[in-house]
Order: structure tokens, then C-alpha cells, then sequence
């Protein structure tokens, strides 16, 4: 399998933060969720995956071809939190400037997508709702036949309406085998609805890239007190954390641990549990 | 670039029929009080305004950090806006002309002499504030890029006098002011040129978020 976004031991420092090494990849054909707390490096990530910031060390590859030439940003759609475009434009106006941009500038897809999503193409981005803005760029990103779709937070502070109407869109965009998606977000439940591999960022470094299924049919919580804490065998364990009247214990295999443990509760773990349990945990 | 610079058009649009309406009226206006000419003085400095405003634009909707993920370069970036700011110049200067030409083709007292030194003296003072104020742009934040825009007039007067002054060293300036002028002029143009390639190698280096 080709990686659509191949990156490899991205650095950047900055005063108070360091993005670390940095590598993961965004197999052809997979969405791919990049989750992690505010501030853990998403979007340092992203813009350095863009070429928005000068990065100390690391390599990207996107398409097959190393670094971001014209031909390369041809073929990806990006997508940020807000719309990023200027508010005295309209749709219709802003197609006049992205057929001037985009080559391969698809004017006929970009009105579809406009109706489709029930944007006014004659009245100003200014006037148009958070939503109508992110259902804008994401049709703007749709609309040069891309084949690399990234999108940082786009789906945060939507209604679950709008949210889900953009899952579907990107699910709809993956079925073409060359499509790819890296999709950052803390809404962790909407990456469990359209994932295919979650990558994990905290502090600055990459904790895990894993296949979703397999953290969401495999990982679990073993839910259990002091003196069946004591007694786990501490290899079996990835991090847990102290509750008030429980501990919360993060196993990598729960059926495995619900044999080799039968009198402990090991519940399925969801990707928000298992996140918060690496940025609260201990290990 | 294209469509970048279609951008900023259709975002100073408004500014710039303002300003051309206003340059015209203007015209006629001084016609009754002094050399209509003079206006060429002020109507390239004047029509660059809207660059500031497309810059502003910029800033507010983070234009800038979206077309960096678009087929176009951080050169072509800053390019467009300075030609996007000859462009306005030249546009100035044209709509400036207009009066000049009407009244002189009634009988107005207006020589190619006035035209050229008024021209050359407005021109300068744009491209020597331009070549302030543009890379700034991209150095600091809207509010202190406004600052460095309005002083960039200043200083370009300034700079002109200054100039002239060490023209008057070599060559006397009262004899010769349409040549001085035009030294002036060619200094400006060299400045605007060599502020383009530093704000280039500047933005080129720049994190954008």
C-alpha cells in the first residue's frame, strides 16, 4: 500500500514547546484521525506538513513526491478552523479567484457542491454561519480534484447536524481508492465514526498510530481496586490512572487480560478514554 | 497570481472607485485655485491606500496561511502585492491625467514640463513609501503596519528632499530640476525593486499560522 502523506521525524522548536520526532503516515485510500489535547502538536504538525513553518528536522512526502511543489498543491485540499477566505467575497466571486489559482479548478463540481450544501453563491462570506463557512472551504477543497484532503479542527465548534453532514462528505470522498484524508481533531467520537487509523499526538510526540479497530475492539479498561491492582502483572499494563474510588487500568488485549484476570471488570475502552488515560495516566 | 491579484481587486474594489471619483473631481476642483498638474503629486500615493486594505483583509480572514496550501509560491505572494501597488499607482496617475488633459485641451494653462516633474515627484514618493511599508506588511502585526504605512508618506518626502539636496551637490537643481527629478525617480524605482526582494527573502523564512 502507497502512502498518500509519508512524515518522518518532524521537528520544531519553539520557546515553550517542542514538536519531537514527529512520524507517521496516511496510507492511499484511509482517513486517517490525528487526536490529542489542545496544545499537544496537531496543528504544529499539520503546518509543518504544509510548509507553514520552516521545520528544524524531519521529512514530508505527499503524493509520492518529497516536499510541496505547485503540482503537489494541486492536488490537496486543506481546510482550516474558520474559512480563511476574505469575507467580503461570495462564493460565486471566490470561484473567479480560485479558477485563476487551481489549474485544475473544477467550476461545475464547485457549483454542485454549492447547491448540494445549500450555499448562496451571491451573498457574502460575511453573512454566512460558521457551518456555511466550513461547508465553503470544504467545497472550495473539493473542487481541484484532490486527492489529499487535510483538514485541522474543522469540525470543532459545529452543531452534530452539520458535523455529521461533513463525515458523510468525507466518507464520500474516500471511496475513490487514490483519496486520502488527515483529519486533526479532539472531537475524538467523530474520528471513531470515520477513521481507519488513529495517530495519537501528546506533548509534542507521537504516543501511538494504530489502527482504530484495533484500539476499539482490542484495547481495554480493567476496572478494579487497590488489591486487584496490586496483584496485575505490571507488564500487561500501558498506563492507568487513580480514581476516587476505583483504578482505571489501560490493557492493549481485553479479552486476553479477561482470561488471564476473570474476577476483574474489563470493559471496552472508547478512543476518548483511552486518551484521556495517556494525558492523566501514569505508567 | 492571477487570481490572487483578481482577489485584492474585487477586495479594494469600493476604495478604488472612491478614490478615482474623488481624484476627478478633485481635478476640475483645483482647476479654479491652482496648477491642475499638482495633482499628480498626490493621486499615485493616494490609490495606494487599497493595498493596505487587502493586506488588512489578509490578516483578519488568515488569508494568508490558506493560499500558502494553493498552488502558489511565498514569491508570488508578496510579488502580487507589489504590483498589485504599481498597479494602483499607475491607475492613480492615469485618473490624475484625466483633468490635466481635459482642461488643457480647453485651453488650460498645462505644459508636459508641469506634467513630467509632478509625475516623477508622485511616482517617487509612492515607491519610496512602498518600499517602507510593503515588506513591513508582512514584518509586524495589522495595527503597527498601519503605523509604518502612514509614516512611510513622511519619510518618503523626506527621502525626496534628502535627494534632491545631494543632487544639488553635483548637478544645481533649479537649472536642471526635471533631471533631478528624474535621478530621484530612478532612485525610488531601484529602492521599490531591492524592497521587493527583501520582503521575498524575509517571507520566505516566516512561520505563517
Amino acid at each position: 500500500m502507497t502512502n498518500a502523506l509519508t512524515v518522518s521525524g518532524l521537528t520544531k522548536t519553539y520557546q515553550d514547546f517542542v514538536l519531537d520526532q514527529v512520524s507517521f503516515s496516511v496510507p492511499s485510500g484511509s482517513i486517517v484521525g490525528l487526536i490529542g489535547e489542545n496544545g499537544a502538536g496537531k496543528s504544529t504538525t499539520i503546518n509543518a506538513a504544509l510548509g507553514l513553518i520552516q521545520k528544524e528536522a524531519g521529512q514530508v512526502s505527499v503524493l509520492g513526491r518529497d516536499g510541496l511543489d505547485g503540482d503537489t498543491k494541486e492536488e490537496i485540499g486543506v481546510v482550516f478552523d474558520g474559512s480563511n477566505y476574505p469575507e467580503i467575497l461570495s462564493p460565486k466571486k471566490l470561484n473567479g479567484v480560485m479558477k485563476n489559482i487551481y489549474r485544475s479548478w473544477d467550476e461545475t463540481a464547485y457549483f454542485r457542491l454549492l447547491k448540494q450544501f445549500s450555499l448562496p453563491p451571491e451573498k457574502r462570506i460575511k453573512q454566512f454561519s460558521k457551518g456555511m463557512k466550513m461547508k465553503l472551504a470544504i467545497s472550495v477543497a473539493l473542487s481541484h480534484h484532490s486527492k489529499l484532503l487535510i483538514l485541522d479542527e474543522a469540525t470543532s465548534g459545529l452543531d452534530p447536524v452539520i458535523r455529521d453532514d461533513i463525515l458523510d462528505m468525507l466518507l464520500d470522498f474516500v471511496q475513490e481508492e487514490d483519496h486520502s484524508i488527515l483529519v486533526s481533531s479532539h472531537i475524538t467520537s467523530d474520528l471513531e465514526k470515520i477513521a481507519d487509523y488513529i495517530v495519537f499526538i501528546h506533548e509534542g510526540k507521537v504516543v501511538f498510530s494504530k489502527p482504530k479497530d484495533e484500539l476499539v475492539e482490542q484495547y481495554g479498561i480493567i476496572k478494579c481496586g487497590a488489591a486487584q491492582f496490586d496483584v496485575l502483572d505490571k507488564t500487561d499494563i500501558i498506563v492507568y490512572r487513580k480514581m476516587d474510588y476505583e483504578w482505571q487500568v489501560l490493557v492493549s488485549d481485553r479479552e486476553k487480560m479477561q482470561k488471564k484476570y476473570p474476577k476483574a471488570m474489563v470493559v471496552p475502552a472508547t478512543i476518548d478514554e483511552i486518551m484521556l488515560l495517556y494525558v492523566k495516566g501514569e505508567k | 497570481m492571477k487570481g490572487v491579484l483578481l482577489k485584492d481587486l474585487y477586495i479594494a474594489r469600493s476604495n478604488i472607485l472612491v478614490t478615482v471619483v474623488s481624484l476627478v473631481v478633485l481635478g476640475f476642483g483645483l482647476s479654479f485655485l491652482l496648477e491642475t498638474s499638482a495633482l499628480l503629486v498626490l493621486a499615485p500615493v493616494a490609490s495606494t491606500t487599497a493595498v493596505f486594505i487587502s493586506i488588512t483583509s489578509d490578516a483578519a480572514s488568515k488569508w494568508n496561511k490558506n493560499v500558502i496550501t494553493m498552488p502558489v509560491s511565498r514569491r508570488q505572494i508578496i510579488g502580487e502585492k507589489f504590483v498589485f501597488y504599481i498597479l494602483l499607482a499607475v491607475l492613480g496617475l492615469i485618473t490624475a491625467l484625466l483633468p490635466c488633459l481635459a482642461l488643457g485641451f480647453f485651453g488650460a494653462d498645462i505644459t508636459l514640463h508641469s506634467l513630467c516633474l509632478y509625475g516623477a515627484i508622485g511616482i517617487s514618493a509612492t515607491l519610496l513609501a512602498g518600499g517602507i511599508s510593503l515588506p513591513c506588511a508582512y514584518l509586524f502585526d495589522p495595527e503597527k503596519s498601519q503605523i509604518v504605512f502612514m509614516m512611510s508618506f513622511m519619510a518618503s518626502t523626506g527621502i525626496i528632499v534628502g535627494i534632491v539636496l545631494l543632487t544639488n551637490l553635483f548637478i544645481p537643481v533649479k537649472e536642471n530640476i526635471l533631471l533631478a527629478f528624474h535621478i530621484v525617480l530612478a532612485i525610488s524605482a531601484v529602492w521599490f525593486f531591492v524592497s521587493y526582494r527583501v520582503a521575498v527573502k524575509v517571507y520566505q523564512k516566516r512561520d505563517i499560522t
